[in-house]
């Protein structure tokens, strides 16, 4: 018999045809031990009120699906345990982004700003089949290989001030995919990033509040990444000074 | 006016950038000694006495100090108000802020070119 | 229930099919939590600003003349200077711990063929010259060297 321990959700619902602004319904959910807060979304939805909406999917931290706001934090809610939490538990929509419908937000704008910083393989002559594949040794793949593990889960957006306050902002994900690829060895496309990165959301609003590697369920450190690419991109700048870039496509 | 702004960005995180670093490493000593060791009789006033003082500070490399004493803490003040600004909200008013802060920079780091060499 | 962010945070270009309500400020900011630190860490440019004008009032009153630069030094001995001056240093702590502290992840893996030191060396470097800079630099202030 496993150990079952009421505890008190306090679920932000809204519903755009009907309601003005969003609301807080309170659930008491009977959660076993090893339970993580989707278990008890899940058992609101699936016992209590079937009118829930959330997002989620693989169950296991690798979808990026689950995000939200667990009493106050950006959480993944497959991942954190409710018997780590008081007994009174606030489930919200991620901060920072626009709610489509209870804790179900809008992800459009992010991915917008992901296609702007070109997060592929940029070459200025793609290598014919003939030639074989790009050789990469360990310690090249090594230098971008964190920066890759983003699971695009979107909680670094939800924790950056800057993301709050600007809305060009690239933001924490982008940058650091953008980054990604401008390091990987086997990509020519630095310069074009370097470009996007001091345009119109600029690297350099970034203020360093390190919030984003601090809620980075896959130790990405965006942080890492972004200040990564104000360097790069100043010494693109420096260069390009001194140095014609006469030839660039 | 928010293209240049852009344009100079890279400029004005490299003096922030220095700002913090050099300018945090240098406020250090100059803090202890000038600003509290002295006035409040912990350092002999005689260390920092008229004759001294001038000397030390005229010197081209205690010129350099100086004016990095005075520019490089503008500069990351100037950049993180501006940053505290748009944190509480301030994304619409951000042209105008940023040309005030980095205007008063400036302006600061060109009286102290001036105060520098008039030693 | 928390703040309201910039109404347009995170937007889509054009907007969806049904209505959104408007996005809202991380709860815990900006006082809460590790929000404190970083609000903090903005405001300490507040300090920095004053501190460098402070040196500029210093070095003219240095350029001015003997009487100028002892009323210069007279006056910080006042105690609203001294308070301020005590929080300029505590500001130049918690400035320079932080930052130092994110310096290293900041280097990019390679400049070129050249590749940064690990982080932990980077840190100690920082400090060592944090420290070694203060030493000589207050050393010479205080008479110490180039009597």
């Amino acid at each position: 018999m496993p150990d079952i321990h009421m505890k008190k959700f306090v679920v932000t619902r809204f519903d755009p045809d009907r309601e003005e602004a969003p609301r807080t319904e309170t659930y008491d959910v009977p959660c076993q031990s090893d339970w993580k807060v989707l278990d008890a979304l899940n058992f609101i939805k699936d016992e209590i009120d079937g009118t829930l909406s959330h997002r989620w999917s693989c169950r296991m931290a690798v979808c990026g699906s689950c995000g939200m706001q667990v009493n106050g934090e950006p959480s993944l809610t497959c991942k954190q345990a409710v018997s780590e939490l008081p007994d009174t538990i606030e489930v919200a929509p991620l901060a920072n982004f626009p709610i489509v419908r209870d804790l179900v937000v809008e992800l459009e704008g992010f991915l917008e700003k992901l296609q702007r910083v070109k997060p592929w393989i940029i070459r200025a002559k793609e290598k014919a089949v003939e030639e074989g594949t790009h050789r990469q040794s360990p310690a090249e793949h090594e230098e971008f290989k964190q920066f890759s593990m983003c699971i695009n889960c979107m909680l670094c957006y939800a924790a950056c001030p800057v993301v709050a306050n600007e809305p060009e902002f690239l933001g924490p994900a982008a940058i650091a995919l953008g980054h990604r690829y401008s390091i990987d060895s086997r990509d020519e496309g630095a310069a074009e990033r370097n470009e996007i990165f001091r345009g119109e959301g600029t690297v350099f609003s970034c203020s360093y509040a390190n919030e984003c590697s601090e809620v980075c369920p896959k130790h990405v450190d965006p942080a890492a990444a972004v200040n990564q690419a104000k360097f790069n991109a100043v010494i693109d700048w420096a260069t390009g000074l001194v140095l014609p870039r006469g030839g660039r496509e | 006016m928010k293209q240049l702004l852009l344009k100079l960005e890279p400029v004005v995180w490299l003096l922030f950038g220095q700002g913090i670093l050099i300018g945090t490493i240098l406020l250090t000593g100059w803090i202890l000694v000038v600003n509290l060791g002295v006035p409040l009789g912990i350092v002999p006033a005689d260390a920092l006495a008229y004759g001294r003082a001038h000397a030390l500070a005229s010197n081209p490399i205690g010129r350099l100090v100086l004016l990095a004493l005075i520019a490089l803490p503008l500069w990351k003040g100037a950049h993180h108000l501006r940053s505290l600004s748009i944190d509480f909200g301030g994304a619409g008013r951000d042209t105008a802020v940023a040309g005030v802060l980095y205007g008063i920079a400036a302006l600061g780091s060109l009286l102290g070119v001036f105060a520098v060499l008039g030693l | 229930m928390a703040r309201a962010a910039h109404p347009e945070a995170m937007a889509p270009s054009k907007p969806g099919r049904t209505r959104t309500a408007p996005p809202q400020m991380p709860p815990k900011f900006p006082m809460q939590g590790r929000y404190r630190a970083y609000t903090i860490f903005d405001a300490t440019g507040l300090v920095y600003l004053l501190m460098g004008f402070g040196v500029l009032h210093a070095v003219r009153a240095l350029g001015d003349g003997a009487a100028a630069w002892q009323a210069v030094l007279a006056g910080w001995a006042n105690p609203v200077y001294v308070a301020f001056h005590l929080l300029a240093l505590a500001s130049v702590l918690f400035v320079g711990v932080r930052f130092f502290r994110l310096f290293p992840k900041a280097q990019p893996p390679r400049i070129g063929p050249a590749r940064p030191p690990p982080g932990p060396v980077i840190h100690g470097m920082l400090y060592a010259v944090w420290i070694g800079v203060s030493v000589v630099f207050v050393a010479i202030l205080a008479g110490g060297i180039f009597r």
